[in-house]
């Protein structure tokens, strides 16, 4: 909200250090988010005297003139102006002055003549409607004296945060109160005596009003202004509207504006004429919009109605959206000789959610969705009234109709000093508590116990409800910085991290060691991720759908982080990086009919493309595939202590996503884990990336449950291994996995481990399809050293067992 | 000859031979072909059976002496051969210790994570626990148990995003629905008060949604670190403190705080937390005069949202806000980023640049 500090200053005494006014405003709720000197925009314009004046030679209605500005040699001005004559005094706007609407004066030629400024209309300093020639100031203006200054128009206005609580604040009046509450200083209140004509007839004989729905409009005041001249404001009341921020229109709307920035009533003027029906009266009715009923507001704009919303209706047709915007059809115009004037409260909550559902915010929506006091409706639409009889030469008919449903009591409260006290942590006398209370508005008195004090809230402070409320008050306006700071000393807390809390620093860390790093992509998925990832939707659930998406792209919450991740690589690759490392720790989402809330999984997603780092002196990394994948998996599943880790392979049909024969399912026991493998290159390319993208996903709470973090202590060995190396040569069919299943149980006792060093294909020595597994075999017992012969033993048992077990052959 | 001048003269020749010997191997080839096993001396002591037995004595003698001799002096020489042989070897393999080194690649933590991180630990240290909650809340753990008004603005569909209800239920404003992505963790606190045991010390760290175009200071998701305490006898003060140690810890020891009173539903009495500028120092100037762009010439930053625990949200959740009383903060985490570690573009944050990533 704009306030105009000067127009401030009528009711309450302004601090004139603007810096420490703003800073308490800001300490005691009342934002500040700018702060503009009015004055400053009629920078370069001044009071001129004009010294010459001839018609221009080229122009019938243009004059020549000389105008000494109070500096220098009197300066030549073309002026077209008719009003234009010797000897005035005028504005003049030298050249470097900015005028409102950015319009820049600079130095020119009017039909061949130099001009060297502009004197100036009221309406070009932006001040009033006069637009009919220049503005003759008195003849006592001292020439020279920049404008601003002469007409004591610098003003400060500040452009306030008003907190929705607060609707009191959106007033001059409330702020008044408020400030005056802030620096502990006396508040004078706008007043304005009502005079009636008891010539004219009674409102009742002219008007009626109907209000089907008192739930919907608590009180609803008409009276009728007859007589009245609709033309431009005075300018004193054009000035504090355009302080307050609007337009000018008419001295009518003027003033309803007015007595909404002043006083925060929301006020809407008629045309009475345009209400009036066979009966000769205007029947005014306020009721629910019907369903599909259309409305042409004030903004030209026609609006489809729903029976959420209140209008204010004739007995034929809605003339008004309640709370929100007038109707065009019934505006006051030029013509208008009649005024009726609504002075009304309606249902804050309806209010808001008509403004919203119809994206039309005013002035008036935002005061009646924060609640307008009803108790003080008739007395504003009195004093409006009797301004508008004033500005527009017109007459009051006597009486008010005033329907009014439920009054709004003023809430009764409790003030336990003690407790206040004892809440905010510091002793503030109950005195003071008292005067801050007081300065608010609210009545204080004093009860049988000491400790308690009565406190009556005005009405206009919808937002002091309850006890805590009046803390609230006593806090910010005795000042949070006098407050002393301590910490809570209660007892019985403990800081603990959850054991999956660990378990994921666990998987955090075991990344970062594994030279991935940690991103984070949008939550968001476009509905043909995946399509393009190839995977398949089945045991993803209903994706959920956001019905007010930024894009048609981010319209749906991820079932996989992998698009998001594979985005990411695009983006490095097109910006010439090579090797990424990438990894996402976040939430999939998975929906289902029928369900309110979806399911939600934490899921590890990791890509690698490129290599590890780039070729150096001393180095030459490896290009990832499949293996630098799923030795990350394993590094995981070794730190994190999962039993029974395997991998199973996938086929095209189990993992279209991926690249069949480089895809593997990741289990530990039977729990899946999720998968690994290198992203099938088709689908790479439809992220536009380049392949091959190696990827893994894993599931954070198979990983976590699986995880047995406690290890039990195995003996460390003392006595010497015997290490015998050892190559199958077996068909291309027989895995690795089936190797170490056969040589782990044919070993026995002895074989301590088993490690593949080599693998080796050629179809002239081993025969097509054929492959040579190599193997390092430890044999050792725990006890004692073992014997060449008793090694001999165990290892010609095992070569038996294996060759027997899979067909293999050793290789000599 | 007699045997004792023979054993001389080989030691003399001998003697020769090893101050001649230029390395350690020719220094060994001169050792066996002395004392090895078909070495002259050896052969002498072996023939100590033929010698006469008058001479035996004498010729003992000699040749033990000439054995030590030529023992102490292969011992001597060595060492200066195996000295100047180390001192060759230790100069022809220096390097250029200027080229880089056999570096394995860290990974990264995420920005957001790693002060995510540090605000945890800062807050596990005081005593409290670290919970999260659902992304995807409904409209009564995100709004109404925080005593947010059914019509507040932050309901609007410009403000929060809405998810298709799929029990087909019907809404008052047309294109709400009762669930949506979470505009703060908030929630995580309302079910700390219903399901935990009083009292509470909880922080909740999380992602959360709100209906912003994503540009350099905004973007539709981010993070946010809430703190709750519900205990006996916590005042404002208590709340004033826990935050400027926060602040504090988080920013340097030399930054100030300051409590503006604001509006929250979710609090009563609410304020906004300012942490003193880092770049003017708290002036609102830089030190040639001109106003500090940081904080817009307050020399003020706001940092995070908090107050007393209203009683009506303790009352939902069933606490008897006679008895105990709390307090609530929530603090932006990527507006720490910006501040901490002046990141111009938050969008950054999303896009997964390895020159980014890899900066932290």
């Amino acid at each position: 909200m704009l306030v105009s500090l000067k127009w401030l200053s009528e009711y309450v005494e302004v601090p004139t250090d603007i810096q420490a006014l703003c800073d308490k405003m800001d300490l005691t709720g009342t934002g500040v988010e700018g702060v503009e000197r009015t004055g400053d925009n009629l920078a370069g314009v001044v009071v001129g005297h004009v010294v010459e004046c001839e018609p221009h030679p080229d122009s019938d209605h243009m004059h020549v003139t000389k105008v000494n500005v109070g500096q220098g040699e009197p300066v030549q001005i073309v002026c077209g102006a008719p009003n234009m004559t010797l000897g005035i005094k005028v504005p003049v706007a030298t050249i470097g002055a900015v005028l409102p609407g950015d319009f820049k004066i600079k130095k020119s030629k009017l039909r061949g003549v130099a001009s060297h400024g502009m004197c100036c209309s009221k309406r070009e300093l932006g001040m009033g409607n006069e637009h009919e020639g220049i503005w003759i100031l008195p003849e006592d203006a001292e020439v020279g004296m920049p404008i601003a200054d002469y007409l004591k128009m610098s003003d400060t206005v500040l452009d306030l945060e008003i907190t929705p609580n607060r609707p009191d604040c959106l007033s001059m009046q409330g702020m008044a109160r408020e400030m005056g509450a802030m620096f502990r200083v006396p508040v004078t209140y706008p007043e304005k005596e009502l005079v009636e004509d008891p010539s004219q007839p009674n409102v009742s004989e002219l008007a009626t009003v109907t209000v089907e729905d008192a739930g919907r409009c608590p009180r609803y005041t008409a009276r009728v202004i007859k007589n009245v001249k609709v033309g431009p404001s005075p300018d004193w009341l054009a000035e504090r509207v355009q302080a307050a921020g609007a337009r000018s229109i008419n001295n009518i709307v003027d003033v309803t504006n007015y007595i909404l920035f002043l006083l925060g009533q929301p006020l809407h003027a008629f045309d009475y004429d345009k209400l009036v029906g066979a009966d000769g009266k205007a029947n005014v009715v306020i009721r629910a919009a019907e369903e599909g009923e259309k409305l042409t507001t004030l903004d030209e704009i026609e609006r489809d109605l729903t029976q959420d919303m209140t209008v204010i209706a004739t007995p034929e047709r809605a003339v008004a959206l309640a709370g929100v915007m007038g109707g065009l059809e019934t505006e006051v115009t030029d013509e208008t000789t009649t005024i009726l004037l609504e002075s009304a409260t309606f249902e804050p909550g309806r209010t808001s959610r008509t403004s919203r559902n119809l994206g039309l915010i005013s002035e008036s929506s935002l005061r009646y969705e924060r609640r307008v006091d009803d108790v003080t409706c008739a007395d504003y639409s009195a004093f409006a009234a009797a301004l508008m009889a004033e500005v527009s030469g017109g007459v009051v008919c006597p009486g008010v109709i005033d329907i009014y449903g439920k009054k709004t009591e003023p809430a009764q409260l409790k003030l336990r000093v003690k407790r206040c006290q004892g809440m905010l942590g510091e002793t503030i006398p109950a005195e003071e508590m008292t005067d801050i209370l007081e300065r608010l508005g609210c009545v204080v008195a004093a009860t049988d116990d000491a400790d308690v004090l009565d406190v009556t809230a005005p009405t206009f402070r919808p937002d002091l409800e309850r006890e805590i409320d009046l803390y609230e008050e006593i806090l910010r306006l005795y000042g949070m910085d006098r407050i002393p700071a301590t910490l809570p000393g209660g007892r019985g807390r403990l800081g603990t991290r959850s054991e999956e809390q660990r378990k994921m620093d666990v998987v955090n860390n075991t990344m970062r060691a594994c030279g991935v790093n940690e991103t984070m992509t949008y939550s968001f998925a476009d509905p043909k991720d995946l399509e393009k990832l190839r995977m398949d939707a089945d045991g993803l659930g209903v994706a959920v759908e956001l019905l007010n998406p930024l894009n048609s792209d981010q319209s749906l919450m991820r079932q996989t982080i992998i698009p998001g991740l594979l985005r990411s690589v695009a983006y490095n690759q097109s910006r010439g990086v090579r090797n990424i490392q990438l990894y996402e720790t976040g939430t999939v989402f998975f929906g289902a009919e029928g369900k309110l809330q979806p399911k939600e999984r934490q899921k590890l997603a990791c890509v690698l493309a490129g290599a590890m780092g780039g070729t150096g002196w001393n180095v030459q990394p490896a290009a990832f595939d499949f293996f630098d994948g799923k030795g990350i998996v394993e590094s995981l599943v070794r730190e994190l202590a999962i039993p029974k880790l395997r991998f199973k392979a996938l086929d095209a049909d189990a993992a279209p996503h991926l690249q069949p024969g480089r895809a593997a399912q990741v289990l530990s026991g039977g729990t899946v884990l999720g998968w690994v493998g290198e992203i099938h290159p088709l689908a790479v390319a439809a992220f536009e990336a380049e392949a091959p993208v190696v990827a893994f996903e894993l599931d954070l709470e198979a990983l976590i449950k699986s995880s047995q973090l406690c290890r039990p202590y195995v003996d460390v060995p003392t006595f010497p291994a015997v290490t015998v190396d050892v190559a199958f040569v077996v068909d291309e069919s027989v895995t690795h996995e089936t190797l170490m299943q056969r040589i782990t149980s044919a070993g026995g006792k002895l074989l301590e481990s088993a490690e593949l060093f080599d693998v080796y294909r050629d179809d002239e020595r081993l025969g097509a399809g054929k492959k040579s597994m190599a193997y390092a075999l430890a044999y050792r017992a725990a006890d004692r050293t073992l014997t060449g012969e008793e090694v001999e033993k165990a290892h010609a048992k095992l070569i038996k067992k294996v060759c027997g077990s899979t067909g293999a052959e050793v290789r000599g | 000859m007699a045997i004792v001048d023979e054993v001389v003269e080989l030691r003399d020749a001998t003697l020769t031979a090893i101050s001649e010997a230029q390395t350690t191997d020719a220094l060994e080839k001169v050792r066996v072909t002395v004392l090895g096993k078909a070495g002259t001396l050896t052969g002498y002591l072996r023939g100590m059976g033929q010698v006469a037995k008058e001479e035996r004595a004498a010729v003992g003698k000699t040749v033990n002496e000439v054995r030590n001799a030529v023992e102490a002096a292969l011992e001597e020489h060595k060492a200066v051969l195996a000295a100047a042989e180390l001192q060759a070897s230790i100069e022809s393999s220096a390097v250029d210790v200027t080229m880089p080194g056999r570096v394995q690649q860290m990974g990264t933590r995420h920005l957001i994570n790693a002060i995510s991180d540090e605000i945890s630990e800062l807050f596990l240290g005081l005593g409290y626990t670290v919970l999260t909650g659902p992304e995807v809340e409904t409209d009564w753990y995100n709004f109404t148990a925080l005593n947010a008004p059914a019509d507040h603005p932050s309901r609007g569909l410009a403000d929060t995003f809405y998810v298709k209800d799929n029990t087909g239920a019907e809404t008052a404003v047309k294109g709400e629905s009762a669930v949506l992505l979470r505009t703060q963790t908030s929630g995580v606190q309302v079910h700390a008060m219903e399901d935990r045991e009083l009292p509470i010390y909880i922080i909740a760290p999380g992602k959360v949604y709100r209906r912003d175009v994503a540009d350099p200071s905004h973007l539709p998701q981010f993070h946010q670190c809430e703190g709750l305490v519900v205990d006996k006898g916590i005042t404002f003060g208590d709340l004033k403190g826990t935050l400027d140690y926060f602040c504090k810890q988080l920013f340097g020891e030399d930054r100030k705080t300051r409590f503006r009173a604001h509006y929250f539903p979710f609090t009563e009495p609410s304020a906004e937390a300012d942490v003193s500028c880092g770049v003017c120092g708290g002036t609102g100037k830089l030190e040639n005069g001109d106003k500090c762009r940081m904080c817009k010439g307050t020399g003020w930053i706001e940092i995070l949202g908090c107050g007393m625990v209203d009683p009506n949200v303790l009352e939902m959740s069933g606490i008897d806000p006679e008895e105990y009383s709390g307090f609530a903060f929530g603090v932006g985490i990527e507006r720490v980023a910006c501040l901490k570690y002046n990141v111009p573009d938050l969008r950054m944050l999303l896009e997964g640049d390895m020159r980014f990533l890899r900066q932290f």
